[in-house]
């Protein structure tokens, strides 16, 4: 299991690199009979924030334009998608396109649930970055195609800090406690707001640490959760958690966090950097307030690790307009689109020479250092089971802030990781 | 028999605060609905509502497909309720007013069939519709929203057939009618109340009903309002007001029948027994 | 709504049912073949119904309890039987026992609870003076029409950590330690939670009906009893109570039907949380089967749930079959 994506989004490439390769493609010739396709509709799942109205509405003109066809796009919440995108892939109709998790993704290939995207891959994703393409390749065969990829970064508000007298932003992880301190000391602000179960910030110190979530038994995957290097991860959750006053029992989304960060009396919180959206929507006057930057790691020369989520697109295999799905595909990868995602959400795009549609995106460059060091859950169909709620990896968390040392916790949700680990497929 | 001053005071004193107590949480989504945000999340609660904003019931009724989720939610309902009345009516009649083989079983069969826990069978019913490719359609939820009434609607109806007094259908029988003309004149317009109030648990029921259209219909175009409701929390989680307001609007309706229905049903209930 | 008596509580019932003799009885005979066969008749919609939106359901649900059905399985339409493991699975883990024994605990505390707290509240009804009863009946309407998934959304807002008008209270009441208390955060508090808004609920429906009940019980029952010489607490239980039984019975079985069954209050509140340590039957059937996509194990989950409350329930059906029999 290879669960480090060492990837090739070197930092230096991210931030400086110049539009060397952007600007071609796009609108590159097609098959004949394009408009053989007129009249129908193609649905599209998207999961909720993760591409801009924008987005949707100019890669429906362009594949309208060119397919002669309609796409319908449809925002689904991540909460309880797993279930849905299951039934609806068995049913007669299920959605043509859509987007999936990518470290859901190797459990769904295993299903057969996805097409085989193999030509597709020949044709437009020669240069796909080989680390952001891992997940979608299962027993060899492609099944998905990497769509964008995003981590993590600290979210601050800028007018708290300053009334705490803090001039800089900080470079390392006790440099980044110290802050928050003085935040709660001087203001009357809540220095970071940080629920018990943000999981994806906890896998991302995890990686940090150096740890492995499961190991090998035989030939099963077991829980990890014992190891020292993750009570470690932990023990640092909890140092800053104890800053927060958010529910040691909920998630980043509920409440959102963006939300509560809207309401001007919170210093900081770990998120994406869309995140920020939800709260200028909570509270306009926030705008001007926010400021990004990398987690700081235990040293100042690395950052903190993060989680590298991200969301591939897949064809059902059920579908019934095979081709036409294919062609979405080509037009929503495509350099101009792919670039334009990158540019307005921030994200890490699919191939490296689209990296320069972040530069002066300072949610990329806040995101960017960390990236280098970024991982994922491990990338085995067992994983899928792990996530279902309720997470026994949220159940540790939630465990250990409530006063249980992490051996305890770990051993308290083994069995229950174990036996998703195990689950007959 | 006098009673003490205490003794006449405890049991008003006693339904002052039950009456709070029962009041309180239907008022506070009404009063958190009509309420600026500010006031919501207020350090101290504000009890009642004095600057008054249409801001969430805005933000609850803007969402796509409001009104087909509406329009769905009373159709499915009240075809159900009307179906499962229907078919109810005939055979509680039978339960109630004839002797044959095998009534105890029926009786048996159908308070079984009340205890069915439809929620843990949502997937055998979401195969069997999807099989039947009937999927994000109303028919299949009408026709299992009736059928999760039915037992219920039987056995009470049961009962209101039972107490309509046998001598008034027999004197109309007397007088040349055939049975089902008895039935139609005679003990239809007795059994009114008892239809209405025996509609409004199914009414509820089928209103309510969450997890089967979740798993059934994925377009939006057949969905309901509670699952809008749902959806409205997991998008607004932490915006109350517009929470609120959404729930505000779901209960509306629900609570003007009921206050308009439960007085006729008691009533009736209680007028038949002096009467006899 | 009134409650599935097996007689219902009004007196001229009893007398109508005491003459009974069967319709078919004093008719000429040529009309006694159609007339034996008119109940089955009327029967027969409310039976196929059954049939076939109940009896279809859990019948495909038994065989898919015989199966491995997971997300491959059902994603290919594939059928795997796999004999009695997910019901050895099941029954041989100490999961489904503990869940169990919680259901069975979790029923039994509510409905003893609404049954007497309801009885009580129908009680003070019948004693109250007009106004202050009409103003408690509304109170009770209103609680109880409350659609349970508005009522559940409402009872997260009054128990919100943050803002939540029940911890600003005990606050004001000098505790301190709840003015920011995450109801959700234990075993415990959520089940007072969900205890509390289910009780809330069902009292209505126990109150309104038992006060009908008393309503229908002729006063000169009590008039025999006082000159007897009872006294207050003897003349209920020689007159109320006997009066009041099989009403009583009837809103017990409902009651453990309803709350057995509780499962959109316990997911929405908590989804079975912390911990997994609110589930009850249903939630738990739920989240093995669809929320951890193992179907087949939901299934077999669901089927044993059914036997159980068929278990719990058996006493009221016995009475049951031991009235009707008596009746015919």
């Amino acid at each position: 299991m290879k669960r480090k994506l060492i990837s090739a989004i070197g930092v230096a490439g991210m931030m400086i690199s110049l539009a060397a390769c952007g600007g071609d493609n796009g609108d590159g010739g097609d098959k004949a009979g394009a408009d053989g396709y007129a009249g129908e509709t193609l649905t599209v799942w998207v999961m909720d924030g993760s591409s801009p109205d924008q987005w949707q509405k100019d890669v429906a003109a362009a594949f309208e334009k060119q397919t002669k066809a309609k796409v319908k796009f449809e925002v689904q919440q991540w909460n309880g998608i797993q279930q849905k995108l299951t039934t609806a892939l068995s049913e007669e109709n299920p959605p043509d396109v859509f987007e999936i998790g990518n470290t859901q993704t190797p459990a769904y290939a295993k299903t057969g649930g996805l097409a085989d995207l193999a030509d597709l891959k020949t044709e437009i994703g020669a240069d796909w970055t080989e680390s952001l393409n891992e997940s979608s390749i299962y027993d060899g065969k492609q099944y998905a195609a990497p769509w964008y990829f995003a981590n993590r970064v600290v979210l601050y508000n800028k007018k708290i800090w300053a009334e705490a007298g803090i001039k800089d932003t900080p470079k390392t992880r006790d440099e980044f406690y110290a802050d928050l301190k003085t935040i709660g000391e001087k203001t009357d602000a809540e220095p970071i707001y940080l629920p018990g179960q943000n999981w994806y910030h906890f896998v991302g110190l995890t990686i940090g640490e150096g740890a492995e979530l499961v190991k090998k038994d035989g030939d099963k995957y077991v829980s990890n959760l014992a190891d020292p290097k993750v009570a470690a991860a932990m023990e640092t959750y909890k140092k800053f958690q104890a800053l927060s006053k958010a529910p040691k029992d909920k998630d980043e989304a509920t409440p959102q966090q963006g939300e509560v960060f809207g309401k001007g009396n919170v210093g900081a919180f770990i998120g994406m950097g869309w995140e920020a959206g939800i709260a200028i929507e909570a509270n306009k006057k926030i705008e001007k307030e926010i400021g990004y930057f990398t987690i700081p790691g235990a040293t100042a020369d690395k950052p903190e690790g993060v989680f590298l989520g991200g969301s591939n697109l897949a064809v059902a295999a059920g579908s019934k307009k095979q081709e036409l799905a294919k062609e979405f595909l080509k037009i929503a990868l495509s350099d101009k689109y792919e670039g334009e995602l990158a540019k307005l959400n921030g994200v890490i795009p699919n191939k490296e020479s689209l990296q320069s549609n972040l530069k002066g995106n300072v949610v990329a460059e806040a995101a960017a250092p960390a990236a280098a060091g970024g991982g994922t859950t491990p990338l085995i169909p067992e994983w899928a089971a792990v996530e279902n709620a309720p997470n026994p990896i949220k159940t540790y968390m939630t465990a250990v802030l409530n006063g249980k040392s992490p051996a305890e916790a770990a051993a308290q949700v083994e069995d229950e990781f174990n036996k998703r680990l195990a689950q007959q497929q | 028999m006098k009673r003490s001053l205490f003794g006449r005071l405890w049991p008003n004193v006693t339904a002052v605060v039950l009456f709070i107590g029962f009041v309180f949480p239907v008022y506070w989504m009404f009063a958190t609905a009509f309420k600026p945000t500010g006031d919501i999340i207020s350090e101290d609660p504000v009890w009642f509502p004095t600057d008054v904003t249409f801001e969430h019931f805005r933000k609850a009724t803007g969402v796509d497909h409001f009104w087909t989720y509406v329009s769905n939610s009373l159709i499915v309902t009240l075809c159900a309720v009307g179906f499962a009345l229907v078919v109810a009516l005939a055979g509680s009649f039978a339960l109630a007013r004839m002797r044959f083989k095998g009534r105890r079983g029926f009786v048996i069969g159908f308070m079984m069939a009340q205890m069915a826990p439809w929620e843990v069978m949502i997937i055998a019913m979401y195969m069997i519709v999807r099989d039947a490719s009937m999927l994000n359609s109303l028919v299949p939820l009408t026709v299992f929203y009736m059928m999760m009434i039915l037992p219920f609607t039987i056995l009470t109806l049961r009962g209101f057939v039972a107490a309509v007094p046998r001598d008034l259908e027999e004197a109309a029988m007397v007088d040349g009618c055939t049975r089902a003309q008895a039935f139609r004149k005679v003990i239809l317009p007795l059994l009114a109340p008892g239809l209405m109030s025996t509609s409004l648990f199914g009414f509820i029921t089928a209103w309510n009903e969450l997890p089967l259209v979740l798993v059934l219909n994925k377009e939006a175009e057949a969905q309901t309002l509670p699952l809008w409701l749902s959806s409205f929390q997991t998008a607004f989680g932490n915006d109350w007001g517009a929470t609120m307001a959404a729930s505000s609007l779901f209960a509306v309706p629900i609570l003007i029948l009921f206050v308009f229905l439960q007085r006729k049903a008691v009533s009736g209930l209680t007028a038949g027994a002096v009467k006899g | 709504m009134t409650v599935q008596t097996e007689r219902p509580p009004s007196g001229p019932v009893d007398v109508a049912k005491r003459d009974e003799s069967g319709p078919a009885g004093p008719r000429p005979r040529a009309a006694s073949r159609a007339a034996a066969l008119t109940p089955y008749l009327l029967l027969l919609p409310a039976c196929a119904a059954t049939v076939l939106l109940l009896g279809w359901p859990l019948l495909k649900d038994v065989l898919l309890s015989f199966q491995n059905l997971n997300m491959a399985q059902l994603i290919q339409h594939v059928t795997e039987w796999n004999g009695i493991d997910n019901y050895k699975e099941v029954l041989t883990g100490e999961d489904f026992w503990r869940v169990t024994l919680r259901s069975i605990l979790f029923t039994a505390v509510n409905v003893v609870l609404i049954m007497i707290l309801g009885a009580l509240v129908g009680l003070l009804l019948a004693r109250l003076g007009k106004r202050m009863r009409v103003m408690l009946l509304i109170g009770l309407v209103l609680a109880w029409a409350m659609p349970v998934v508005a009522a559940t959304t409402v009872y997260q807002w009054l128990f919100a950590q943050r803002f939540g008008v029940v911890n600003w209270v005990l606050d004001k009441l000098g505790w301190h330690s709840m003015a920011d208390y995450s109801w959700t955060s234990s075993q415990m508090s959520t089940f007072f939670v969900v205890t509390v808004l289910i009780v809330w609920m069902s009292i209505p429906f126990v109150a309104i009906n038992l006060y009908a009940a008393t309503t229908t019980i002729p006063g000169e029952l009590y008039e025999a009893a006082s000159l007897d010489g009872a006294g207050a607490w003897k003349s209920f239980t020689t007159v109320t109570l006997p009066f009041l039984r099989p009403f009583l019975y009837a809103t017990t079985f409902l009651e453990i039907i309803w709350v057995f069954k509780a499962f959109v209050q316990v997911f929405t509140i908590n989804g079975g949380g912390p911990d997994r340590l609110t589930e009850i039957l249903p939630v738990y059937a739920y989240i093995e089967g669809v929320g951890n996509q193992h179907y087949g194990m939901g299934a077999a989950i669901a089927v044993l749930t059914i036997l159980i409350l068929l278990g719990l329930t058996a006493y009221y059906l016995r009475i049951v079959l031991k009235q009707e029999e008596e009746e015919v």
